[in-house]
This record gives C-alpha cells, structure tokens and sequence, in this order.
C-alpha cells in the first residue's frame, strides 16, 4: 500500500496510441499500455515517434538517448520497453521482471498464434478495423501442421464478430459462414441463424437450414427474444427514450451529442 | 539593486518608514488629504495642515477603510478604501527616495498589526499598482518584525527570552519571543497577546492618570514576567514615546535586565527584512502569527522508496502556501498526511479516504492534491480524481476536507 508521486509533465501534443485510437498523457499512462498491452508493443512501437514524445514532451531526454543507444546496439529490441519501464517508474522491478518474462513468452510463440493474439488483443479493445486487417492476413498463410482447419476456423469466426460489430451483417454472415464449414461448431451456426432473423436479406442455405433441429430453432429463438428485451431494458435504450421525452431544443441538442458521440466510437472502432 | 529596498510598517494611526542599515526613521500619520480647489493630495502632517486651515478634506484610518471596502466622498468625487491607500502609499515612498536620491523602489515590506490572506493580497496589490514587482513585494506581521528587528542587534540580546510591549492608541500588546537552537536549523518563535489592561493615551496628559497608567503597566508586566528569564526587554509604540509616566515601570524593568525603547521597531524589523532577498531561505526558521506551526507531509513512493515529501513546513506563510501535487494510489484508498508539531515534534497521522472515487483497475486513479491553509491552525484539502488519461477518463469527482492542525 503507498502512493506514487507522480512527475510534474506538461504534455502539449500526447502520443497517439495509434493501435488502441486513444492519446496517452504521461509516463504512467505509457507503462500501463506497454505492461497490460505487450502483443501492441513488441512490433515497432519504440521508433522516432516515441522517442520523440519521451524527450520532448516527458522531458525524459536521458530515457530517450538511452533507448536509442540501446536499439542501435543491435541487442535484443525488447529490452528497450524494460528501459522504459524501469525509467518511468510506474511498476516495481519485480513487476518489470515480470513483464520481462511474459515477452520472452510471447517470443516464443508460432508466428500464426503471435499475430492471432495481437489480432485478438485489437478486437478486445473494440478495434475491429484493424483487427480485420490482421485476421485478413492470418487468411493468407499457408496450411500447415499448425496453421489447421481449426485455426482457420477461429480466424473466421474472430473475423465475423469483427465485422458483426461493425454493423456489416452482409461480411459478417460469409465469415460465420465459412467459419461454420472449417469448425462445424454449433455455437457458429447459432450465429448465422441470429443474424438471418436479424437481417432478412441474410439466408441460411438449403443445407444449413437442414443442420438445425426444431428445439435448437426454439431455444435459439428465446434466446433472441431475450437478448432484444435486455437490449430494450438497457440504461442506454432508457437514456434515449428519456431523450426524445425532451421538448424540441434539447431534444435536438442532445440528439446531436449522441450522433456525434456514435460517429466518433464507430471512426474509432472500425 | 538600482532602486530602494524599504520597510513600511503600517497601522490605522500611523506609518513608519526605514530601510535597512539606516537610521533615518520617518512617522507619518496615515492620513490623506484632498484639496477642495483643486486635484492635489497631502499625506501625514500636511493634510492636518491643509484641513486645520480649510482648504482641504481628510481621510484617516486609511487602512481599515481599505481593508473594509469603504469609500470616502472627496470634492464630491467617491473614492474607493483601495485608492486612497495606494495615493497615500505612493506620496510616502517618495520620502525615502528624495532622502536617499534614488528614482525607484525595488523592494517593499509592509508589516501590519493583523495579518490574513485578504491584507497580504491588498497590499501586494497595491505594491504592483506602485510599479514594484509581484515577488518583491512582501507582507509581514508585526510579530516577524519583531523577529528580524531583534536578530539584526547583538546575540547577548536574544540569547535568552526578548519580550517586548507595544503600546498604542489601539491597545497593548506583549510579544515574546523565544529562540530555539535545533540539530539542524534555528528556530525562532514569536507570540503576542493583546492585552486587556490596555488605556486611552490621553490619560497620561494628567498627573493623576499617568500614575494610574504607571500602576496599571506595573501590575500587567508582574503578571506577565513573573519567574522568567529575559535577556532584553522592548518597549515601543507611541504610549512610550515619552517614558516619563512610566518611572515606577521603568524600575521594575531594568531590575537586572537590559531595557530598550525603539520607537520604529516594526517598521525596522521590516527593513531588515527587505534587506534579504525574498525567496531565500533564511538562517532560521520563523514561527509567529501568519506562519504556519506545523508541518505537513505525506509518504510517498519514488523509485522503489518511501520517501517523506513536505506539504507545508513549519515556518512558512500559510495566507500564501499552496500545494499542488499528484499522486497514485497503490493498493490504498485513503490519502494519509503526517502532521508534525513544531513544539512537541509530536506526530499525528490525518487520513482522508477516497470516497466517492470510481472504481477502476490498481494504480489508475490519479488524485490530485491540493493543500492550502484557512488560517495558521486549518488546512483544506482538495482531492480531486483526475482519472488515468483517456485510458480511464476523469470523473468530476472531488472532496474537500478542513483539517484541524
């Protein structure tokens, strides 16, 4: 238990996150992202930009010119977010150990299961649009005894919840779809059915049609009609319907915020 | 320095002016003076004149009338408190600079009888109006006069207890003053008490009342020095302009202690503290009213280590001290103070929980903290949650919290 004195840093321009699409202030706000967020930082995160932002906005020119001595050492690049992190003084060695760990983990993962968990890692943090740019590319690899049919079929179905939550019903249906054929998984055809009663214009083949069962139509079907009641019942739906309550002005007023506040998530996310 | 550094002590009756490692003292009554012709002011003696000859109209207790936000209709033009007090400041500083031939003045102290946060502001205020920078501008009570007047003379006088009686039309006031030799620092403690045996100066004008006024002082010094040791006692203040009243007090005063009059004692010790450099940390450390008698501070972490990092010393201003510092709390949810005491360096631990603050994941709630003082014994804490960048965004979540020190 104790308190953290934190650094007098008067930051004008913030280090755009880009990976995450948020800003960062501080020194403390670059620890976190880098201990809690490591499959977003161990690719090209330290470069100019960064070093940029330690020495000229954190005043943290010997962090700076240490960093860049260490990359130019040509050791080993990772060692660089210890640096950081230790400079920044925001976690304790113990915890710099560590994270030190936890990198060389990742390090040694499969390439394939390495890119699949930043794209997964992106998809946490509601950044479906680069998220999809990832898992498109997990497309592309060549089979292996690794890269199977069930890989590819978590890929898909990652990508599907992408594009769900993008509001592209259409792509989202074709990445169920072929999930569906790679993991024959029932909680994938569940999905495909939700989005044909969703979307009229979305039709589940002949085929699949045949796959689904009179009870498992039922309980899916429940499921649907409590999944849109709690969407009905939620504080969001009620601060809305509290909204169009107002008279015109405000009405307008805050109809305005929220579209506003909606285009700027959805820019972010997708 | 080009220009003059000066003292200035202020009071409702009168204003004394010195500076430093001079002896030239000026007494001026705090009184200004508009002629009824035309627009020309008169200070001090000159605006008794010009009103007993009745060209003019005063205006006295200048400060007082300031302080209160008053105005005064002269010439049927109303003047605010504020304005007469910077014409009349304004007309006595240049009594310095045509003394000492000098064109500007650089440094200011003005040492008054009642210090708080709206006086200390007023006057510096009005030091900038007089084209005096902000930070040469400086605002002592009567009781740091008293320090730096006494410090300025030889050691033999305040190597033990200096007290000291101020007596004016306002009142009497006794002042004492200790000083306090530490490992690290010295610390000097002033204290006063307004006392209540306190008398009309007119009285001494008579035979009769200035042998009551003689009894009177006795009585009051009996009780107040019985069985202490002083190594010099003061006497200033107009009441002893003229000691002649006072033989009886003068007898059991100088009974095997050293007995000093000084008239311009205030306005001397505020000299001798214009003669420092503001800002500069001086050899001591000085307790009296309008400084603070505790320390604050908190434990904080800093690079892997407890550290002890001060609020607010003992000793500094508290009318213009204000902290501003952010910390993280790790694992905690309170924000814990230690109080020290400069007299007992007893310590005490003041704990304000974060209640109210969301409730987010370990070590992303910046708090910032605010530390200012109401007075000498009240501090005021402001937590307010900054939140953790847009990764976790501010609420306007705040508590405030009067702390008895």
């Amino acid at each position: 238990m104790s308190l953290l004195l934190c650094r007098q840093e008067h930051v004008k321009r913030p280090y755009f996150m880009e990976s995450m699409g948020i800003h960062l202030y501080s020194s403390q706000e670059l620890s976190y992202v880098i201990f809690n967020h490591p499959m977003l930082v161990l690719d090209g995160f330290v470069d100019e930009r960064l070093l940029t932002f330690l020495r000229e906005e954190l005043n943290q020119g010997f962090l700076a010119l240490k960093v860049e001595r260490w990359l130019k050492s040509g050791e080993n690049p990772d060692e660089a977010l210890m640096i950081i992190l230790q400079e920044c003084d925001y976690y304790s060695m113990a915890e710099v150990g560590r994270f030190r760990q936890m990198a060389a983990a990742l390090r040694k993962k499969h390439p394939a299961d390495f890119m699949r968990m930043k794209a997964d890692e992106l998809f946490s943090l509601r950044q479906y649009g680069r998220a999809v740019k990832l898992y498109k590319e997990l497309l592309e690899l060549p089979s292996s005894e690794h890269v199977d049919d069930l890989f590819f079929g978590r890929v898909w179905n990652n990508l599907g919840s992408c594009y769900a939550r993008m509001f592209q019903l259409d792509r989202a249906f074709e990445a169920f779809e072929n999930a569906y054929k790679k993991s024959q998984q029932e909680v994938i055809l569940e999905r495909l059915y939700d989005l044909s009663r969703i979307d009229s214009r979305l039709i589940l083949s002949q085929e699949l049609q045949g796959e689904i069962t009179e009870k498992q139509q039922k309980l899916w079907d429940d499921r649907l009609i409590r999944a849109r009641q709690k969407a009905r019942d939620s504080k969001q739906v009620k601060e809305l319907e509290a909204l169009f309550q107002k008279d015109p002005v405000k009405r307008q007023a805050g109809e305005a915020e929220r579209i506003y506040q909606w285009k700027q998530e959805y820019r972010n996310m997708a | 320095m080009d220009g003059l550094l000066v003292g200035v002590d202020l009071c409702d009756e009168y204003t004394q002016i010195n500076c430093p490692e001079e002896e030239m003292l000026w007494t001026i009554p705090t009184v200004i003076c508009r002629n009824k012709n035309a627009d020309e002011w008169y200070v001090g003696e000159e605006a008794y004149a010009h009103t007993l000859k009745g060209d003019g109209i005063i205006v006295d207790k200048l400060l007082n009338l300031a302080m209160r936000d008053g105005t005064a209709t002269l010439g049927e033009v109303r003047y605010g408190g504020k304005e007469l007090l910077f014409l009349f400041l304004e007309r006595i500083l240049k009594l310095p600079q045509r003394e000492y031939q000098k064109t500007k003045t650089d440094r200011v102290v003005f040492t008054v009888k009642r210090l708080d946060p709206k006086m200390n502001r007023m006057l510096r205020d009005l030091g900038v109006r007089l084209g005096i920078s902000e930070e040469q501008v400086q605002v002592i009570s009567h009781s740091e006069s008293f320090i730096y007047y006494t410090l300025s003379q030889k050691k033999e006088i305040w190597n033990n207890t200096v007290g000291m009686f101020d007596l004016a039309e306002a009142g009497l006031r006794y002042y004492e003053m200790k000083v306090q030799r530490g490992m690290k620092k010295v610390t000097v403690v002033a204290e006063y008490e307004d006392r209540e045996e306190g008398f009309s100066l007119d009285i001494l004008k008579t035979l009769s009342g200035s042998r009551l006024a003689d009894r009177i002082m006795i009585s009051c010094a009996e009780k107040i020095m019985a069985k202490k040791a002083y190594s010099a006692i003061f006497l200033t203040g107009k009441g002893f302009a003229d000691q002649k009243w006072a033989e009886g007090l003068m007898k059991f005063l100088c009974s095997k202690r050293k007995v000093y009059m000084e008239q311009g004692l205030m306005a001397r010790g505020a000299a001798c503290r214009a003669g420092e450099e503001p800002g500069n940390n001086a050899s001591f450390t000085c307790i009296c009213d309008g400084r603070l008698k505790t320390t604050v501070s908190m434990n904080v972490l800093h690079r892997g280590q407890e550290n002890n990092v001060t609020v607010a010393a003992a000793g500094d201003c508290w009318y213009d001290r204000v902290s501003v510092i952010d910390v993280i709390p790790d694992r905690q949810n309170t924000v814990d103070f230690i109080v020290t005491s400069v007299d007992s360096k007893k310590k005490r631990l003041i704990s304000i929980p974060l209640e109210g603050f969301p409730k987010r994941p370990e070590k992303t709630t910046r708090v910032q903290i605010q530390v200012l003082f109401l007075d000498e014994r009240t501090m005021e804490v402001t937590l307010k949650d900054r939140g953790f960048g847009e990764l976790f965004p501010a609420s306007s979540t705040q508590i405030r919290q009067e702390v008895m020190l």
